[in-house]
């Protein structure tokens, strides 16, 4: 069964993968968003970083460079979801659903594809971030933290978004996949640190999922890792819970035929 | 060792959709390893729901189906390694070519290395499509997408074959060479077919039995002559040289059979109690009576009299087979 599973899952990213080759409209988006908000943040809002008891040891850069990563992450997951719903769309999950032995197989790959797609990615923002002068004071354990844990967000927003996707099977859900994600990625310390942040989005942001992935991804590129373990319970759990969304989707998705 | 069982079981199978009436309501049939059972009915009949439930795409609503000796809802992973099927809207990726999409679904069933490209270069020139291989599905035409369709659900050697209405929208030729190609999986491999089809003529060459299908309901079961041999027999019909003997026509047919509703217009049409050596006799009877006749013709019964006979209704796209029957035609 895991054979048939994996098997499946091969198939699947592989067809991703050759299509997004294929056709880099699809590919442009996750990569033009996070790259065109590194630019408006690092540039524009450097100065931040002089604010009194702004405690992050690194440069600005960095510290941006973390939630772009994030963002990159989440947002290579999300639009994973829009091919999912695509195929939807055009009959050829049908085919799919009829080829594969095990169906679990569909979400793994799609799951593959997305994560292949996003190291792409996150690659080419992290080639940016040194070329404008980023410098990360962590050892290769740390980056390797901090790639792993991003690749737990990317795992995370397509199992949501492929949820979404199985349940409504059409491009409409577009927003519904979005939307979410970019609350929780906004709601988080996004500019400043936790501590800095008053009021209502301090509260928020305390509670909100994406904080001590934040706070962990910080540590492991200024070199002074904290909170590695929550972080990592905290991106477990996020997948695990979105996986089981996403496999209750795809059952929906065989029930509605 | 056991032969493999690849026979199709199905009990009480229904299948009903929120506020939509049982597309499919309580169907029964049994369809034996090796054999070809043609489905008919015209559309909305039921078949293709009938089909996405054995293929395991559908849960059923109530009722059983065993496929290749596995029950579609428990064990659909059995199911789906041991089934080929193509349906009625062939959906391929625009973007893969012909060769991809068979090894997309080559690697989907585990089939690697050397094997996948060797049956993909075997299904290819099997079902002609050897040159345009290595082109994008997007510029294939609608007959080479339905063949590159037949050439994925081979791709696994599956023990049983379901088709929804393959041969639609496909040149003659194409039709020709489709009908080559199930025939000789049945004969030379064993494989069972399942085939779906509103094509009077596809069902009567093809399948060793029928099931006629309406309105979610099997109305009529058995091999092409049996339903016909037990629902009709043949239809004489004669067109009057002068319009105004139709009467005396329509009597001296009625002595050999009860009157039926005509093929063409101004005919006079009797369906005759038995078809043996009559012509003679009726021609004769009618020159007794010194009655010209500009033409007469006997039509076989067609498996659309049956689906008359059992529903009142012809079949979808019936007008058409029976231009292509072919006819005794007797001018006198």
């Amino acid at each position: 069964m895991l054979r048939d599973t994996f098997a499946v899952a091969r198939g699947v990213a592989w067809r991703q993968l050759h299509n997004a080759v294929l056709n880099p409209a699809v590919f442009f988006p996750s990569l033009a968003f996070p790259l065109l908000n590194f630019a408006a943040f690092a540039g524009g809002l450097a100065r931040v970083r002089e604010v009194p008891g702004f405690d992050f040891a690194g440069s600005y850069t960095a510290f941006t460079y973390v939630f772009i990563l994030l963002q990159s992450a989440a947002f290579s997951g999300v639009f994973s979801g829009f091919g999912v719903a695509r195929d939807f769309e055009t009959g050829f999950t049908r085919r799919l659903m009829l080829i594969a032995p095990n169906r679990s197989g569909l979400v793994l790959g799609y799951a593959l594809a997305s994560a292949t797609r996003w190291l792409i990615t996150g690659s080419i923002v992290t080639a940016v971030a040194f070329a404008v002068g980023m410098r990360i004071d962590g050892n290769g354990v740390d980056l390797f933290g901090l790639y792993t844990l991003a690749l737990l967000v990317n795992f995370a927003g397509t199992l949501w978004s492929t949820g979404v996707a199985m349940r409504v099977r059409s491009q409409q859900a577009g927003p519904l996949m979005q939307m979410p994600v970019f609350l929780v990625l906004f709601f988080a310390p996004v500019y400043v640190p936790l501590a800095l942040l008053k009021g209502w989005i301090h509260a928020v942001a305390t509670v909100n999922p994406l904080t001590p992935l934040l706070e962990a991804e910080r540590g492991f590129v200024s070199g002074a890792p904290a909170h590695v373990a929550v972080a990592y319970a905290v991106g477990a759990a996020l997948v695990a819970a979105f996986g089981l969304w996403a496999i209750r989707g795809l059952r929906k998705a065989e029930a509605a035929g | 060792m056991q032969a493999p069982d690849n026979s199709i079981e199905v009990e009480g199978l229904v299948r009903e959709f929120k506020k939509g009436p049982r597309a499919v309501d309580g169907i029964d049939l049994h369809v034996d390893p090796g054999e070809i059972y043609g489905f008919l009915g015209p559309n909305g009949a039921g078949k293709s729901t009938t089909v996405l439930m054995l293929t395991t795409l559908l849960p059923p609503t109530a009722g059983t189906a065993r496929v290749a000796g596995f029950d579609v809802v428990r064990e659909g992973p059995k199911v789906r390694k041991a089934i080929g099927a193509a349906l009625q809207e062939a959906a391929l990726d625009p973007l893969l070519t012909g060769r991809e999409h068979l090894r997309l679904q080559m690697a989907m069933h585990g089939i690697g290395g050397d094997e996948r490209r060797r049956r993909a270069d075997e299904l290819l020139e099997r079902v002609g499509l050897t040159d345009a291989a290595d082109r994008k599905v997007k510029g294939y035409s609608g007959g080479m997408k339905r063949r590159l369709d037949l050439a994925l659900a081979l791709v696994h050697r599956p023990r049983v074959l379901f088709l929804d209405e393959p041969t639609t929208g496909l040149d003659p030729q194409s039709r020709a060479a489709l009908w080559e190609e199930v025939e000789r999986l049945a004969r030379d491999e064993g494989v069972t077919v399942f085939l779906t089809t509103q094509y009077l003529e596809e069902a009567d060459v093809l399948a060793a039995r029928v099931g006629i299908i309406d309105q979610g309901r099997i109305v009529a079961e058995g091999t092409p002559e049996e339903l016909k041999a037990e629902f009709s027999s043949s239809t004489i019909e004669a067109l009057p040289a002068n319009v105004e003997e139709k009467g005396a026509v329509a009597s001296v047919l009625e002595r050999f059979g009860a009157r039926t509703t005509g093929f063409s217009p101004g005919t006079v049409a009797v369906q005759l109690a038995s078809s043996d050596g009559r012509l003679t006799e009726i021609v004769r009877a009618l020159d007794a009576e010194g009655l010209r006749i500009a033409h007469l013709q006997i039509h076989e019964p067609t498996l659309d009299d049956v689906f008359l006979a059992k529903t009142g209704r012809h079949l979808e796209g019936a007008e058409s087979e029976d231009a292509e029957a072919d006819p005794e035609l007797v001018a006198t």
